[in-house]
């Protein structure tokens, strides 16, 4: 078997009527990430190709449903469908309500988080949380959909932001549940190359594009992350990258070929010691080189 | 699980077996919706027997006893126990392998008084569930020998090294056993080699069942139906305490990565995993893992390399397991009144119907049962304690 390959599903007959593409797209608008602490008004630039884009999916069929998070240091918000009623928006200038109430849902909410931001500190944006999130909501409203429908479901993270090793346990436990639940991640850099939301597209069967270009985003989006990933495959897109799943040490993680891993908690170290740093599980002393031999072949 | 020397050990199957006689009791035309609840709850408690950082059996190698006696034949599972057997065992393997991407597992299957093994133990789970298919045309013939089948799963788990966590699940049809010897012999020999036996049990009790599993630290259920048998299957999914002679060590290992070399032509190689298969035809391939020790070629992880006997995987390999290391915190039940409008992690608004909240115990946020059951099931990730920094910390430092 291959955990790394993906589940190899039919692809869903996307002409069927009944099917329904929901799109979550994961706003990282912390204002501590290195992007905007440069220069704060990306964000808006940021806010609105995103907005345009997730209208664009709505356009594309009728039934097609949407969600945008915000996604802080501190927290991770639904800002749209935003917490409480939908707002009453009438026809203006003649743009279709449904597109005026994603634009003002989303940039009401998304003001009221930025206002209780306060400190102006360089805080890492919790994205792996954000993704539980909606995991969690995509898991929703796969259970109360009408039985016999079928709901496409993707998570699109646009983040100006880097990626750490802390949240490492995190990132697995989304991308492998996301892989387990047919949820593809997208994710589009803005800023720096982010090597472990890379390995959760490739985990997911999702792409992973860092934008060239801040100015063109919006082209990029509709590019690269509109069309459906049953589509894809017939479009030219970016090719795929290799992924590097080479294992970090834990000691001084550095990416290691040999490693040495603990039985009890499967740290990876780069060398033998005697205790494992993780768990503190004393180990034994590796046995003299005869008798090893004969019992590996049976390992 | 606290079942290792709990005396109430069967807590959670006799938690299911009440609710039965509750849905008769609550017969309002709700049934449904009732039993759906019901089995969520029998889930929550399974989870609150769970305690995080005690110490488990990682690396497992699990022999599957499988009884293909005369007793599978019988049609009290649909359509026969048997086939229900294999298609739960075709689930079974998938999440087995899922969840514990580095262990291994082989499968014994008991008829005619003899034990025949099917597979060795291994890694690979395709070829384990091609061969669990195969046996839908075993004959199945005569009374099964459980002595036979533990002995010939015991002469290869005792080859083990000493960090290797040795399991037997046996399932079992038949009530009787028929064995050349004392049966009493081999079960002492199995709690020497600290080999854990569990045990499902298709028809009724079986004293030799029971006095097997305790006295090896196993578990032993008998099933009321075919849901039931799926969900008893499935808990030996998540990997069993440390037995107490299992030894620590540090494990060398490869993890090999995948050589590309952008523009230029790579040549077709031989794989070492279909260098003898002989239905799939030799694969030339380009790409692949290389053994980083002795530079064979796999087409895919995990594997031991068959040429240095190196363990070749991939980070994410490990990580799959990290999260029965490092659970999500249990959430505490509680009744609702209003301590949020909406459920943090799916948004889903509290009503009336929603009796029951659940809190995380470090970030305080309310969930719905619903997500309760999923981030515990399947996230392992709090999302309340995932999304701030100030509680993001608390939960990965035990
Ligand atoms: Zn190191
Ligand atoms: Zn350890
Ligand atoms: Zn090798
Ligand atoms: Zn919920
Ligand atoms: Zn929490």
């Amino acid at each position: 078997m291959n955990n790394i390959e993906l589940p190899s599903e039919t692809q869903p007959d996307i002409t069927s009527t009944d099917e329904t593409s929901l799109l979550v797209v994961i706003l990282d608008s912390n204002p501590g990430q290195k992007m905007l602490r440069d220069n704060p008004h990306i964000l808006t630039h940021c806010v609105d190709s995103v907005i345009a884009f997730a209208n664009s999916h709505l356009m594309q069929k009728a039934q097609n449903k949407l969600a945008i998070m915000a996604c802080h240091s501190k927290t991770s918000q639904f800002i749209f469908p935003g917490p409480g009623r939908p707002l009453d928006v009438r026809q203006i200038d003649g743009q279709y309500e449904a597109f005026t109430n994603v634009e003002k849902t989303t940039k009401q909410n998304l003001a009221k988080i930025l206002s209780s931001e306060t400190s102006s500190a360089i805080t890492e944006s919790l994205l792996a949380g954000a993704i539980a999130m909606a995991l969690c909501y995509i898991a929703r409203l796969n259970r109360i959909k009408p039985p016999g429908a079928k709901l496409n479901s993707r998570i699109l993270v646009v983040t100006g932001s880097g990626c750490s090793a802390s949240q490492y346990m995190n990132y697995m436990n989304v991308f492998f549940t996301a892989q387990k639940q047919n949820v593809v991640i997208d994710v589009c850099a803005l800023d720096q190359h982010l090597s472990l939301l890379q390995q959760g597209c490739d985990i997911t069967n999702g792409l992973y594009l860092k934008v060239p270009q801040l100015q063109g985003l919006l082209q990029y989006l509709l590019w690269v992350f509109l069309p459906e990933p049953p589509i894809r495959e017939k479009l030219v897109l970016p090719p795929p990258v290799k992924v590097d799943y080479r294992a970090a040490c834990f000691c001084h993680r550095e990416l290691i070929d040999i490693g040495y891993v603990c039985s009890v908690c499967l740290s990876i170290f780069c060398k033998f010691s005697p205790i494992c740093t993780t768990c503190h599980t004393v180990f034994k002393m590796p046995a003299p080189l005869a008798g090893k031999t004969k019992k590996k072949k049976k390992i | 699980m606290g079942d290792e020397e709990d005396p109430k050990e069967y807590r959670w199957e006799t938690g299911y077996e009440k609710t039965w006689e509750a849905i008769k009791e609550d017969d309002e035309g709700f049934l449904e919706a009732s039993v759906a609840d019901i089995v969520q709850r029998a889930k929550r408690k399974r989870h609150a027997l769970k305690q995080g950082s005690q110490k488990l059996g990682m690396m497992r190698h699990l022999f599957i006893l499988l009884d293909c006696s005369e007793s599978m034949s019988s049609q009290d599972l649909k359509p026969t126990r048997l086939m229900c057997t294999l298609k739960l065992l075709e689930i079974f393997l998938d999440e087995f392998f899922d969840q514990n991407p580095i262990s291994q597992l082989g499968v014994i299957i008991m008829h005619n008084k003899r034990a025949e093994k099917i597979s060795d133990l291994a890694g690979n789970c395709r070829k384990h569930i091609k061969l669990i298919n195969n046996l839908n045309r075993t004959s199945l013939v005569g009374e099964p020998s459980l002595q036979n089948g533990l002995e010939m799963a015991l002469s290869s788990l005792k080859l083990l090294p000493s960090h290797a966590s040795r399991e037997i699940l046996v399932i079992m049809g038949s009530l009787t056993t028929c064995d050349p010897g004392d049966i009493l012999n081999t079960i002492d020999n199995m709690k020497i080699e600290g080999v854990r036996c569990s045990i499902i049990g298709l028809a009724a009790e079986v004293h030799v069942c029971r006095l097997l599993a305790n006295q090896t630290n196993g578990v032993y259920n008998v099933i009321l139906d075919d849901s039931h048998f799926k969900d008893l299957l499935l808990q030996h999914v998540d990997p069993p305490p440390a037995a107490k002679c299992l030894e620590s060590s540090l494990i060398k290992m490869g993890f090999p990565h995948q050589i590309n070399i952008e523009g230029s032509e790579e040549p077709l190689t031989m794989c070492m995993c279909h260098v003898d298969s002989v239905d799939d035809g030799s694969k030339l391939t380009t790409g692949g893992y290389y053994c980083p020790q002795c530079f064979s070629k796999y087409c895919e992880l995990p594997v031991e390399c068959r040429a240095c006997g190196l363990t070749l995987v991939s980070a994410p390999h490990l990580a799959r397991s990290y999260h029965h290391l490092f659970p999500a915190a249990n959430y505490v039940e509680m009744t609702f009144s209003n301590q949020a409008s909406i459920c943090f992690a799916c948004q889903k608004t509290f009503s009336e119907a929603d009796k029951q909240v659940y809190q995380c115990p470090n970030c305080k946020k309310v969930f719905c049962l619903d997500c309760d059951i999923f981030i515990h099931d399947a996230l392992h990730t709090c999302p309340g304690c995932a999304t701030n920094l100030s509680t993001f910390q608390i939960t990965h430092s035990n």
